[in-house]
């Protein structure tokens, strides 16, 4: 079975380094807010706050407004379609590393259980 | 970038806030110089107003943590498993002090410090079930376990080898603690490859 090239594409808003990083935080949690966001990702308050406005504009992430202490409080959470795509993208990520990693597009059909296999011998 | 690495700051984030077992290690230290009726501590309502302090203190640790690493809400299946360590090591520790020494009838009645072995059983099945027991963890409370199983204290009467006990886990929580802070820190901090601060938002 050959491993089509469309089957492999990239979501390239979800591609772009900083907001990988983002949704891959918040895949493992249920939401989290912008503090917490910066300190694991590294990025600037400005960054952050476009790329989470983008992500939201995508409908990715669901972003909640509140006060606490006071004081404002910005918790963001994957929204549904958020968490079923970035799972799928690192999926892609994990095919497109196991085909680099195999001879398989010289000789075989391709496919990452074709990989798997040829590793295992 | 470290997939692992992103994916596990929340959990270590919920259970490795290290300086709440300051206050907690310093609470089983109080309790057994409590229980000696030493200095102070010999009025309870000294005992009451050191707790009191530990409270707020802890308060102040949870005001800390929240201001400067931010708040996140575990998914359902982070909490079942966070519950399911806590009740099951306070379960396994209680079992345990009593099983090895105790006036319980049942007890096997060991010349062993049961307070401390059980703690320190306690606390390294709470590590495995939740973040993994790290370094820092098998360094502290390994030898306590080492020490509190050593056949060495049946010289000892009961009370006195349960206070001594509470005294060593109290020390080795706020070092353990003080330790898992500093994990937590390094942990929460962005990978070097990401080198995301610039990133650009474009695309």
């Amino acid at each position: 079975m050959l491993v089509r090239e469309h089957e492999l594409l990239l979501d390239r808003l979800i591609h772009e380094p900083a907001r990988l990083a983002i949704l891959t935080v918040l895949s493992s949690v249920e939401d989290a807010d912008f503090t917490f966001l910066q300190r694991t990702t590294g990025l600037t308050k400005g960054n952050l706050s476009s790329h989470l406005t983008k992500l939201e504009t995508a409908g990715l992430v669901q972003i909640n407004k509140t006060f606490v202490r006071k004081r404002p409080n910005t918790k963001v959470a994957l929204t549904p379609v958020g968490r079923q795509r970035v799972a799928h993208h690192w999926n892609q990520l994990e095919r497109l590393r196991d085909l680099s990693e195999s001879p398989a597009s010289e000789t075989g059909d391709g496919s990452p259980e074709d990989a798997s296999a040829r590793r295992a011998s | 970038m470290d997939r692992n690495k992103l994916e596990s700051a929340a959990s270590h984030y919920t259970h490795l806030r290290g300086l709440f077992a300051v206050p907690g290690g310093a609470l089983l230290v109080l309790a057994a110089l409590g229980n000696w009726e030493w200095g102070p501590l010999r009025h309870d309502w000294v005992f009451v107003a050191a707790l009191l302090a530990l409270i707020t203190a802890s308060l102040g640790i949870s005001r800390y943590y929240n201001e400067h690493y931010g708040r996140i809400s575990i998914s359902t299946g982070e909490r079942a498993r966070a519950a399911v360590a806590a009740f099951g090591t306070t379960a396994l520790m209680l079992a345990a002090s009593l099983l090895l020494r105790s006036d319980q009838d049942w007890s096997l009645d060991l010349p062993v410090n049961g307070v401390a072995a059980a703690l320190a059983v306690g606390f390294l099945s709470y590590y495995a079930l939740t973040v993994g027991v790290k370094p820092h963890h098998a360094l502290i409370w390994g030898p306590l376990l080492v020490v509190a199983l050593l056949p060495v204290w049946g010289g000892l009467d009961l009370t006195d080898t349960s206070n001594v006990g509470l005294v060593l886990a109290g020390v080795a929580a706020m070092a353990s603690g003080v330790l898992d802070h500093r994990f937590l820190v390094r942990s929460l901090e962005p990978a070097h490859d990401l080198n995301l601060r610039a990133a650009d938002v474009g695309a």
